[in-house]
């Protein structure tokens, strides 16, 4: 299980790099990835190294077990052996020990290759969320009659668990790409179009009176007003689209997955490659997290503002 | 004094709320602003004077009446009638300058041109080190200053100001009222500006007008020179004129015997 929205409930204003909300002060003008807090990390990795230490004790061999791991390798594998499916995932190898053929990465790619795949979906996937939910939420924002008749159909599409429509998506458009960053699609811009209704609906009724007292057109307003005002609730909408799309990618590759992480953690899985499934699992966490934190340094260097005005 | 670029408020009464329980804001208010008056409006709070300001701003469509500038109705705020808002609405993500800088940009005015007006009011108001600051970074007083700056360089003919100094300590209010005074004596702009002190409308002011309550109803229109164009008597020397002190008694005893 990804969580790739760690952190978003305790900042929700993107106020983590305030210097005056934490027990440390650091200079404000420090660049934001000093100003993380340092304390934090030290307890993470102790945290870390704790885990650690439980998943080597679960899984080496000991004398007192019969020489055997308490875990055995099939359900939860050692930590030696998830490196080696990493290495393995990652270089011109074998096919099997003492055979002379050799084969690349992991079903013909590496691992990089599959983490790749998944990206530009999920890429593509957002860009479309992003064209299409942007918009709408603008016009159900301000045109009551499309917000009436389309929120209920937003609310339905975003209660339906995405493996319960993946098929039906197959048959419509086919078992390739398309189906897949349909999907991914399908999860991504329902939360970019309600961020955007709140990001208008929280706009300050004289800010856009101010412009308008300035001499700005309708579409000066938009430009000048209206987008920057939101742009706070929509880069926070874009936060949660990619979390969601990140949680959707494993039914989105099910079928036909390969290229892509999603389906090597499902097809290693069904073929018993628990290692390999290990080290997906970690992969698609680290780069979920990972692209989080892209987005949420956007957040302050795009909208410093946020939380202050 | 011509008519043709005053403001005029015809036949005007406001309604908030449903039909069937709306209370009425504004009563019959027929109100003529000439080009070139500092036209203060005092009265208690909740007497319906935002009511008037956004109605002549465009904010708000009058219930019954219309109100014309030079002779043709409004439809909607415009850059003919500048606004300084009770609580500044300055845009957290421009810097200063582009704060004052965006009615001229919205003119479609050249960027160099835009740059120096903006430079000339933002030393006008005492801004100059600040133009490149974001407005969050201002204290009340400078953010009022900041916006007071956006409507100047827009250069509009009317200047609607909403209670612009209330929420700000005595000292920098005196400031401001000082400063305002000089613009509208080096401009010549019209101003209508509200106040619930009853000593800025009387200081401020070439015309007083007091609000009644509920509905809001005008009440008590007088001239109030003791500062014209051009002329410049310092603070001081007018709050001490008997004519002053006499006026800004009136006034006062006209808003207590109001509700
Ligand atoms: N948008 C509105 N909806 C309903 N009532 C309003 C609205 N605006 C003002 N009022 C009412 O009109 C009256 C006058 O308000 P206002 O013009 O803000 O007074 P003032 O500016 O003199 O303090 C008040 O009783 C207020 O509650
Ligand atoms: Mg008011």
């Amino acid at each position: 299980m990804v969580i790739p929205l760690e952190g978003l409930e305790y900042h929700p204003s993107g106020s983590s790099a305030d210097p005056h909300d934490g027990p440390q002060t650091v200079s404000k003008s420090a660049p934001f990835w000093v100003r993380v807090r340092k304390s934090h990390w030290t307890t993470r990795l102790t945290a870390l190294a704790a885990f650690l230490v439980v998943w080597w004790f679960l899984t080496t061999p000991w004398a007192w077990n019969g020489d055997k791991p308490i875990m055995l390798p099939l359900y939860l594998p050692s930590i030696p052996s998830v490196w080696n499916a990493f290495i393995r995932a990652n270089t011109i190898h074998p096919i099997a020990e003492g055979v002379d053929r050799e084969v690349v990465g992991e079903y013909g790619y590496y691992l990089w290759q599959h983490l790749l795949a998944t990206l530009q979906r999920i890429g593509i996937g957002l860009f479309f969320a992003i064209v299409v939910g942007l918009p709408l939420g603008l016009l159900m924002a301000s045109v009551k009659i499309i917000s009436v008749s389309v929120e209920p159909y937003i609310n339905f599409l975003r209660s339906l668990p995405p493996l319960g429509y993946i098929g039906l998506l197959i048959v419509w458009f086919g078992i390739d790409n398309t189906s897949k960053i349909w999907l991914l699609f399908l999860a991504a811009f329902p939360p970019i179009t309600i961020a955007t209704i709140a990001g208008v609906s929280g706009i300050k009724e004289d800010q856009i009176h101010a412009a308008q007292s300035l001499g700005a057109s309708r579409l000066q307003v938009v430009s000048s007003v209206t987008v920057p005002a939101i742009a706070p609730d929509l880069i926070t909408g874009i936060r949660v689209a990619l979390g969601f799309a990140w949680t959707t990618v494993v039914a989105a590759e099910l079928n036909n997955g390969i290229p892509g992480i999603g389906g090597l953690a499902y097809l290693s899985g069904t073929e018993l490659k628990t290692p390999l499934t290990i080290t997906c699992i970690i992969v698609i966490g680290i780069t979920a997290i990972a692209l989080d934190s892209i987005i949420k340094a956007m957040e302050r260097v795009l909208t410093p503002w946020r939380g202050k005005a | 004094m011509s008519r043709d670029k005053s403001l005029v408020v015809d036949g005007v009464r406001q309604f908030f709320g449903p039909k069937n329980s709306r209370v009425q804001a504004l009563s019959r208010t027929d109100l003529v602003i000439e080009p070139g008056q500092f036209v203060c409006l005092a009265g208690p709070s909740g007497c319906g004077k935002t009511t008037l300001l956004r109605l002549i701003a465009g904010f708000i469509k009058p219930s019954e009446g219309q109100i014309t500038v030079s002779g043709s109705e409004i439809f909607g705020p415009g850059p003919d009638r500048g606004v300084v808002f009770q609580s500044p609405t300055l845009y957290p993500w421009m810097d200063v300058a582009s704060n004052v800088e965006l009615g001229l940009k919205f003119q479609g005015v050249s960027k160099d041109q835009r740059r120096a007006d903006s430079e000339r009011y933002l030393q006008m108001v005492g801004l100059t080190d600040f133009a490149h600051r974001r407005t969050y970074e201002l204290s009340g007083g400078m953010q009022q200053r900041c916006q007071i700056a956006r409507v100047l360089a827009s250069d509009p003919e009317f200047i609607l100001m909403d209670e612009p100094f209330g929420a700000l300590d005595a000292l920098t209010r005196e400031r401001l009222q000082n400063e305002l005074l000089d613009i509208w004596r080096k401009t010549g702009k019209t101003i209508l500006f509200i106040t619930h002190s009853v000593d800025e409308a009387v200081f401020l002011g070439s015309r007083v007008l007091v609000m009644s309550p509920r509905p809001g109803k005008i009440l008590f229109d007088e001239p109030a020179i003791f500062s014209k164009p051009g002329e410049s008597i310092a603070a001081e020397e007018i709050r001490s004129l008997p004519a002053f002190l006499e006026l800004r008694e009136r006034v006062r005893s006209s808003i207590q015997h109001s509700h």
